[in-house]
């Protein structure tokens, strides 16, 4: 189903957090709202949830304005970071709760509970008790007292936060496979860029209550709104440089970048400069000396002292045999680095 | 070792609190509960002195009626420390006068001996006032005189010819100190008073406890969760002033309430409603009365203990029930009392006991009245060893009454603290897996 938020603003208080989002989420499309911590992301999806009063604004699942319709009647699942199990239920009864409460009879309830369980893989452990079960198993028996009752919007509050490394891998892929199996519009909320890119169909980047960016992981990637959006994402993050423009494009400490071309005459910028885009054999050489190096198995990163004029982090295949304090002469790939003003726009 | 010595330094207080106001108190208890201890016997010993009443209960234990009447009829005998009392009330020649007729002679009654008396036509012993009191300072007999050995006691036996093997059968019914004795219990077992205490008590601990410590507490604590903040803790404070009034004065004010010029009485009056006493009408009211004033103290104990174990509840899980569709309702129906278990069950146990103890809302309420309708166990302990209207405090009955009630108690926090199994309690930390 289809969710539209219009103008909605939530104030707590005299402070505005959200002031007048508008996001749509299309049918059966999966959406992460990424932001750093009080960015208001789940503000908002407590909002779409009904657990917090909307101020001003709609809210439609497909053309039901649900603004002010209290949650119970809303339809929609919803997975915590701490999953939430009622923990003197057993699994079972944890999933069939929705179903319970609306009065369903038994033998339906039984039903559905086993069909969503086996979705999830939990089937061998309904007669168990919350604290009886693994991190891993407990956010499956949420993510199954969610979608038991085929609700319109499936919403997902960092759900792979309490998890460790590799069981948050794990649950990742289970969630993207449940939420394609089953067609339901899902809106994820993290402050994990890895988690937004590698699951969802669509990022909306927040900051301040706002959303700076909506777009496909791999659009927002290559071609960042702003700064802000460019330190969001990736693994290791950006680097960035000031530099500044006359006839040529300079660094800060004054080598030459080449000819500054459409950037001439402004004489302060910064630079943008992902990790794969800077190393041996690219682009401009630039002198520096590398002064971190961490070791990551397939790959090693590099933070690299440039003369006078800031870091650059670069990561290169294992067993290059450079070390710390060596003196390198990598270049930039000027063909993939983002110029921003100093306020942060993309020139 | 030293640490050990040091956290034994520490403990040490406590342990000496435990001493001086459980153990010992508790054998003390139990020591007196096998004694006929009373104002009348004392609490350290005392002498022996034989009574009408030790006649009466020597008769009942078969004494024959022969020794019976020699033990009775005052026996006179005109001696010389008689003489010489007489000598010092009515003169030396009257003295001479008497020992030169009677001296050395033995009566039976005093009729006998004042008839002798007056034969001697004394001027000293012309009216018969004077003659019986003369007469009196010849008693010999072994009634009401107190001797503090039983050997004293034996020896006058002796004088007054009473046969050896009676002696110690009167000597024992004569002591009027404490001694040991298992008729206390016998007495508890018999007495149908004591039925009625434990009945009392029974409706007393279960009502007040079901309805308000845990009924009301639970009520009020889920009632102040989803009150705004403010306004809770408004509310909370409310129910906790009868909890930190002392007790003589919110009893007071109940009383004020309730009495026949009261104001519930006179609220009620412009109504036809006849004037009474609502607190002690009928045991009906007497009842109502205790366990409201008692309740609406108690209540706010649970309030305090659910208030907190509901916040400690997640506060997503409310969410996600809300989300699940769940009403308010459903809520705390199927989310929050589930998880309120062990409160309610450390709630009961606490107040079961701190109930089975008290009193002093009773006693100064109605007082355990209207006739003893409302009289609970630990009332009837206090009444009949501290303070009770007859004045004859009866140290040993009531000190049985109240081990009755230490050891319901000992075993009654045994059971809870098995039940509670505390080691459960305590959540292991979980790290995720």
């Amino acid at each position: 189903m289809r969710l539209v938020l219009e103008g909605f603003t939530k104030r707590f208080g005299d402070t505005t957090v959200i002031d007048a989002l508008d996001l749509t989420v299309a049918d059966g499309e999966m959406i992460a709202l990424l932001g750093p911590s009080g960015c208001g992301k789940s503000t908002t999806l407590f909002a779409i949830a009904g657990l917090h009063q909307v101020d001003e604004g709609r809210i439609l699942f497909g053309n039901r304005d649900v603004a002010h319709v209290s949650p119970q009647e809303r339809n929609v699942g919803i997975v915590f970071q701490n999953y939430a199990l009622y923990p003197h239920m057993t699994v079972a009864q944890n999933i069939a709760f929705p179903l319970r409460v609306r009065g369903e009879r038994v033998v339906e309830m039984d039903r559905k509970v086993r069909e969503i369980a086996g979705l999830v893989q939990i089937g061998e452990l309904l007669e168990r008790k919350p604290a009886q079960l693994s991190g891993g198993q407990q956010q499956r028996v949420a993510l199954a007292r969610a979608l038991v009752r085929k609700p319109d919007v499936l919403l997902l509050d960092e759900p792979l936060a309490n998890l460790d490394a590799k069981l948050r891998m794990e649950m990742r892929s289970e969630i993207r496979r449940v939420q394609l199996e089953t067609g339901i519009t899902a809106i994820l909320v993290t402050h994990d860029q890895v988690e937004a890119m590698s699951i969802c169909d669509r990022i909306a980047l927040m900051k301040d209550g706002g959303i700076v960016q909506i777009a496909e992981p791999a659009e927002m990637y290559i071609n960042p709104m702003d700064r802000y959006v460019a330190s969001f994402l990736g693994n290791p993050p950006i680097a960035f440089l000031d530099a500044m423009a006359d006839e040529e494009l300079r660094l800060a400490g004054g080598a030459s970048l080449g000819a500054a071309g459409r950037l001439q005459g402004l004489d302060r910028l910064v630079l943008g400069v992902r990790p794969e885009h800077y190393g041996p054999g690219k682009g401009v050489p630039l002198e520096g000396v590398v002064v971190m190096l961490e070791t990551h198995g397939r790959e090693d990163l590099f933070e690299v002292e440039l003369a006078g004029c800031g870091r650059l982090r670069a990561i290169l295949p294992a067993g290059s045999g450079t070390r710390i304090g060596t003196n390198v002469n990598w270049g930039i790939d000027m063909d993939h680095i983002f110029v921003f003003s100093p306020d942060g726009r993309r020139l | 070792m030293r640490q050990d010595r040091i956290g034994f330094l520490f403990l040490t207080p406590a342990l000496i609190a435990v001493v001086i106001f459980y153990l010992l108190p508790v054998v003390m208890t139990a020591v007196f509960a096998f004694t006929n201890m009373s104002t009348a016997t004392g609490i350290r010993g005392g002498g022996y002195l034989v009574t009408e009443q030790t006649l009466r209960d020597l008769s009942g234990h078969g004494l024959t009626g022969a020794t019976l009447s020699q033990l009775a009829d005052a026996g006179y005998e005109v001696d010389t420390e008689g003489l010489a009392a007489l000598a010092a009330t009515f003169g030396d020649r009257l003295a001479g006068h008497i020992e030169a007729e009677l001296g050395g002679e033995s009566f039976a009654t005093s009729r006998e001996l004042e008839r002798a008396l007056r034969d001697l036509r004394a001027p000293e012993l012309r009216i018969t006032r004077d003659r019986k009191q003369a007469a009196s300072l010849f008693q010999r007999s072994v009634l009401n005189i107190r001797h503090d050995t039983a050997d004293a006691l034996r020896d006058e036996l002796t004088g007054a010819g009473i046969p050896g093997g009676d002696h110690d059968m009167i000597i024992e019914a004569a002591y009027t100190g404490w001694s040991w004795t298992m008729r206390n219990f016998e007495l508890l077992l018999s007495l149908p008073s004591t039925a009625r205490y434990a009945l009392n008590t029974l409706i007393y601990v279960a009502l007040t406890l079901v309805l308000f410590n845990v009924g009301l507490g639970l009520l009020l604590a889920i009632a102040t969760f989803y009150l705004p903040k403010p306004s809770a803790a408004v509310f909370r404070a409310i129910w906790f002033m009868p909890r930190i009034l002392p007790p003589v004065l919110y009893v007071l004010m109940w009383k004020w309430l309730m009495w026949d010029n009261g104001f519930l009485a006179s609220a009620l009056a412009p109504f036809g409603v006849e004037r009474i006493n609502w607190m002690l009408h009928s045991e009906y009211h007497a009842w109502v009365a205790i366990i409201l004033i008692n309740g609406v103290v108690g209540a706010s104990f649970g309030m305090i203990i659910f208030a907190s174990a509901i916040k400690a509840i997640p506060q997503t899980l409310l969410m996600a029930a809300e989300v699940d569709g769940a009403t308010r309702w459903q809520q705390v129906r199927y989310v929050i009392l589930p998880q309120m278990r062990w409160p309610i069950l450390f709630v009961t146990a606490y107040q079961t006991l701190s109930l089975l103890a008290s009193f002093e809302y009773i006693l100064l309420s109605t007082g355990g009245g209207p006739g003893s309708a409302t009289e609970v166990w630990a009332m009837a302990a206090f009444r009949t060893a501290l303070n009770n209207y007859g004045g004859n405090l009866q140290y040993g009955m009531g000190a049985t009454f109240a081990l009755v009630l230490v050891i319901i108690g000992t075993v009654l926090s045994l059971l809870y603290l098995r039940f509670f199994n505390f080691q459960a309690l305590l959540a292991k930390p979980r790290i995720e897996r």
